[in-house]
């Protein structure tokens, strides 16, 4: 009997890897045709392909160098520029890979922030090096830390001790803080605060004056840490799990499509197996790489679990935030704002080169109008003027579309998952309008560029994805969803209450950004499981 | 020469002056005020009125500071302040009391399935207050440091957190992280009720009932009955000036000197070891020791020339968060008010009366302030003292004193002196929305707003905590990370007000760990 891991995104994948390669042949049920779960790239319209959800990958470079997958032909792409946001009338912020060119971009703008960037990156770089520690081994067992657990500990201690107390303090500090206040501690531009605070915020139910958004700032920084800052692979996010699924192939799992897990199967309080198409297939394992929920609530009959637990499980916070536009589009938008060197060349900043548009364009010109988009959200409303995270990666990866086409990738903000009047369906045409105007605010003309558009709602994650409450990361990421809290207390050590179900989905330790590591983490358990 | 020199007769520093002086000290007292207690004070503003200006009510003032100062035999009286009553617009009310059985049968009116989980949610957070309480009278250790007296607090926690049940640890973890709301949300599905109860996680912070981090301060209504007193809320006889006022007697049989209209211009600092103070009229009063009570903008960067302190101190000093968010309106009243809802004088006045109708609409009034505006409806918590107690207002009139919030220190338009009497009248059109005779019977008000807190009470930018109550400045980070144990980076320099552990609310707290501090250290 070989272990079943349900679901093929990449820790789905991963944990199959891990498992083929300790020789347990693992056989993992994908309920879509496609491989990949959230990280794929489909066709848009002909010639046009776009990453249809997440448009960034933080795959652990431990992972892909164990899965060999550059000579599996995955090519990591490093776009020059990290991000780059227009304001409506200041000067746009660019945030390039050399901190030099950063520095000296900033210095023309604001001199002061110009100074500070270097210091904020240099402290940021430290306290997350400690985190990185803490995300990449299994959480602690509150219960009873097992002597790995008390070494792993030590180990951070030590890390943390070695930063000193003023930068201890800091990540003290600044776990529980909310982005806004981080941010304008540090800077003074209105447009570097809020360029600086989005990834806290991104995928959440946070607003930057949210208390704690900081602390996903800082373990999203931190987890890109962990893959070496390989965020972009060519031919999209699809490449990737496509060449993890080869590799996990080639050390021994079965993969199927198609195949769709309707109830897990408990005998004697163990799991003996899944049904799938009707069909019982036996297994000694089953992993879930679906979020937590799903599993228990929709997948166990509730009379296995403790009302207890189930409780917990209900409680656990899983209403997604966020919604996905992809467009088609004829050529390259413009954006607008005064140049870089000030007033004197005021007028349209026309890209001189496309490298600017290559990382991450942020819409959201300060934290106010960041707030005042998350303000729909708390009232079931999606925001009017949207905060918009968007990506361009046919700039970087010309195989995407055809020549001077180009795809556009948006995440849009705030758009929840539920809605106080009408429902999701009837909301989508809204919502691509909202969308759409705030674009042409700060690109004009791009509505007449675009010849495709597809949304992805949070209702979409849900049903077409299978993503309980259409939440990116299976589950809220918040201090009190985390580490040994993730996805409930007791539970972070990747097992369940039922003995032989394990998880190792976003809504595991160490939670969502693609990293990768709950699959693997998970797959150490299981193996060690199975041996016992 | 005086042992120690005490700036500010609030209660904290007049508790730290009580706990030195009866240890032996030569303790003085400096109040810039003419009169005591800071913003635990009654004044009587209009002839025959007598307000609790600022504070108004008392919930956790230590047991502990009751007894060993002996405050009732100093004229201390708490009477019970009974209940919460939740006007709503719809008509309808929520109206809990103190009698467990009539407030789940109220509760219970709203929904079956709330009145069953309040007594469970009850439960569950008695044991969370057993968790906390030894940890508001613990010199908070410090995780970064390595000596054995940090390590043993640390290791005593982590000792503690581990011999809770899975249930309580998994309680204690969300009560310290979530929003009121949404820990809330756990248990009740009824609006109004948890509207009201979520308002306790805001008071004096600039966060709303859904901000992360809020949830911990319901904590607080729990409190007093671990204690052992009574529960939650009680009104000073006397108003809650007589708080301080006990606390002065006490301090002074034990031989300290106190003195109001002694305004401290600096503090003298030689060698970088403090020496004493010099007041606004020049004079120079020497002590070995000197005691802020005030908040760390003005101990560090008014009293103290910045220049003789360390960069890293002086930026956590500069970065350290006020952001005042309430205000006061106390109102002089010919008669009582007539809620529409329950019509006519009875015991529903006689505890807190809370505008806090819905969870939008606390949330609403949130997002005002974000932007620099007050609540147009703001929540208002209000309590009507002259019932309880007939001797602050002449007899038939009554005294009523509404808290107000969010009124946030930075406006984005104009200065609160222009906008003094449009925030009156907001709160006035807000109440009488729900009692309409309320515009008739208004004798005199008296309306503070955050920038009077910070002019005639000294708390910058109007926090009535002095610095917000927020996770990252709380137990080891009050007010600076590495000086959360009433020290400072000057020699014979301590603090002793809400700007350190365990934080603001009349507790006293700070004052008394702070005087064990200084007589340990001295």
């Amino acid at each position: 009997m070989h272990p079943i891991i349900i679901g093929a995104g990449h820790n789905g994948l991963t944990a199959a890897f891990y498992l083929a390669k300790a020789g347990l042949q693992p056989l993992v049920l994908e309920q879509s045709e496609t491989i990949g779960g959230g990280a794929i790239t489909s066709e848009l319209c002909p010639g046009f392909r776009c990453p249809t959800l997440t448009h960034h990958v933080s795959l652990r470079s431990d992972i892909t160098a164990d899965m060999q997958l550059a000579r599996r032909g995955v090519e990591f792409l490093e776009p020059p520029v990290e991000a780059f946001a227009p304001a409506i009338d200041s000067p746009p912020v660019v945030i390039y890979r050399d901190q030099g060119r950063t520095m000296e971009a900033l210095r023309a703008v604001h001199a002061k922030d110009a100074q500070a960037y270097a210091t904020y990156r240099a402290s940021l770089d430290d306290v997350c090096r400690v985190l990185t520690s803490l995300l990449a081994a299994p959480a602690p067992s509150v219960g009873e830390p097992d002597m790995r657990d008390i070494w792993n500990l030590l180990k951070a201690g030590r890390q943390f001790r070695a930063l000193g107390a003023r930068k201890a303090h800091a990540l003290l500090r600044w776990a529980p803080m909310p982005v806004a206040d981080l941010a304008s501690e540090w800077f003074e531009s209105d447009v570097l605060r809020a360029i600086v605070a989005a990834p806290g915020l991104s995928g959440t139910m946070f607003g930057p004056r949210s208390a704690g958004s900081a602390l996903v700032l800082l373990l999203s920084e931190a987890t890109r840490m962990l893959s070496h800052g390989c965020g972009r692979v060519r031919g999209g996010p699809g490449a990737l799990t496509q060449a993890m699924a080869d590799a996990a192939r080639t050390a021994g799992a079965d993969i199927r499509t198609g195949a769709r897990v309707e109830r897990l199967v408990v005998k004697d309080g163990r799991i003996t197996g899944v049904l799938a198409g009707g069909r019982e297939i036996a297994a000694a394992a089953v992993v879930s790489a679906i979020d937590p929920k799903t599993t228990f609530l929709k997948l166990v009959d509730p009379t296995d679990l403790s009302p207890d637990f189930l409780s917990k499980m209900r409680g656990y916070r899983a209403n997604g935030t966020l919604a996905k536009v992809n467009l088609a589009l004829s050529g390259l938008p413009s954006f607008t704002g005064p140049a870089f060197t000030g007033p004197a060349k005021a007028g349209h900043y026309v890209h001189e080169s496309m490298e600017i548009l290559a990382g991450r364009i942020h819409l959201g010109p300060d934290l106010d109008y960041l707030e005042r988009a998350f303000d729909h959200a708390k009232y079931g409303e999606i925001s009017s003027e949207p905060w918009l995270d968007v990506t361009i990666p046919s700039v970087l990866d010309s195989t995407l579309s055809p020549s001077g086409g180009h795809v556009m990738s948006i995440y849009a903000h705030y758009a929840p998952y539920r809605l106080r009047d009408a429902g999701w369906p009837a909301m989508k045409d809204a919502l691509l309008k909202c969308v759409m105007s705030t674009l042409e605010r700060f690109a004009p003309g791009v509505g007449k560029l675009v010849l495709a558009a597809e949304v992805v709602t949070p209702l979409d994650l849900e049903e077409r994805f299978g993503y309980h409450g259409g939440h990116i990361f299976h589950g809220e990421i918040a201090l009190d969803q985390l580490a040994s809290m993730r996805p409930l207390l007791g539970y972070s050590r990747y097992q369940s209450p039922i003995p032989g179900l394990f998880m190792c989905s976003a809504g595991t330790h160490p939670a969502g950004f693609m990293s990768g590591g709950n699959g693997k983490m998970a797959a150490q358990q299981i193996v060690e499981f199975l041996a016992r | 020469m005086y042992d120690v020199i005490v700036i500010g007769a609030g209660h904290n520093g007049l508790t730290a002056a009580a706990y030195l002086a009866r240890a032996g000290r030569k303790v003085l007292v400096l109040e810039r005020r003419h009169v005591l207690g800071g913003a635990a004070v009654t004044e009587e503003v209009f002839k025959g009125f007598r307000f609790s200006v600022c504070s108004y009510v008392v919930s956790l003032l230590r047991p502990d500071i009751i007894r060993e100062l002996d405050l009732p035999r100093h004229g201390l009286e708490i009477l019970p302040l009974d209940g919460t009553f939740t006007p709503m617009p719809d008509g309808n009310y929520l109206w809990r009391v103190n009698d467990h059985g009539r407030t789940r049968r109220e509760i219970a009116r709203h929904s079956q399935v709330d009145a069953e989980a309040y007594d469970e949610y009850g439960r569950g957070m008695v044991e969370m207050g057993r968790f906390v309480k030894p940890i508001l009278s613990m010199l908070p250790p410090d995780p970064t440091s390595l000596h054995p007296r940090d390590l043993r607090k640390l290791l005593f926690l982590l000792q503690r957190f581990r011999g809770l049940s899975r249930e309580d640890q998994y309680n204690l973890v969300q009560l310290m992280t979530m929003s009121a709301v949404d820990f809330l949300d756990r248990w009740f599905e009824t609006d109004v009720l948890k509207a009201t109860m979520s308002a306790s996680g805001i008071i004096g912070t600039f966060l709303g009932v859904r901000s992360p981090g809020t949830a911990y301060v319901l904590l607080h209504h729990y409190m007093g009955e671990i204690d052992g007193a009574f529960r939650s809320w009680g009104l000073p006889r006397g108003g809650t000036g007589m708080i301080s006022n006990s606390i002065a007697a006490a301090a002074r049989e034990a031989g300290a000197d106190i003195q109001s209209e002694k305004a401290v211009a600096g503090i003298i600092v030689r060698d970088n070891t403090a020496r004493g103070v010099v007041l606004q009229n020049g004079n120079e009063v020497h002590a070995r020791v000197v005691a802020s009570s005030v908040d760390p903008r003005l101990t560090f960067l008014q009293f103290v020339d910045r220049t003789i302190l360390p960069d890293s101190f002086l930026d956590d000093i500069d970065r350290y968060k006020f952001r005042g968010s309430s205000g006061k309106v106390n109102l002089a009243l010919d008669a009582l008010p007539d809620f529409t809802c329950v019509p006519g004088p009875g015991p529903h006045l006689r505890g807190a009366i809370s505008i806090s109708p819905s969870v939008d609409y606390m949330e609403r009034a949130y997002d005002a302030a974000k932007y620099g505006r007050f609540s147009r409806r703001p929540y208002v918590d209000i309590v009507i003292p002259s019932l309880t107690d007939p001797s602050v207002a002449p007899p038939g009139k009554h005294v009523m004193s509404c808290f107000v919030q969010y009124a946030p220190y930075h406006l984005k338009e104009g200065s609160w002196d222009q906008k003094r009497e449009e925030f009156g009248d907001t709160v006035v059109d807000t109440l009488a929305q729900y009692a309409p005779n309320l515009r008739n019977i208004v004798l005199h008000r008296q309306i503070v707003t955050p920038l009077d807190l910070e002019r005639e009470w000294g708390l910058s930018e109007g926090n009535i905590f002095q610095g917000e109550l927020t996770l990252e400045q709380l137990f080891f980070l009050r007010p600076a990370p590495g000086w959360a144990q009433y020290r400072t980076p000057i020699k014979n320099l301590y603090m002793c007000g809400s700007a350190t552990h365990p934080g603001g609310g009349i507790m006293g707290a700070p004052g008394r760990n702070a005087a064990r501090r200084i007589l340990g250290d001295t």
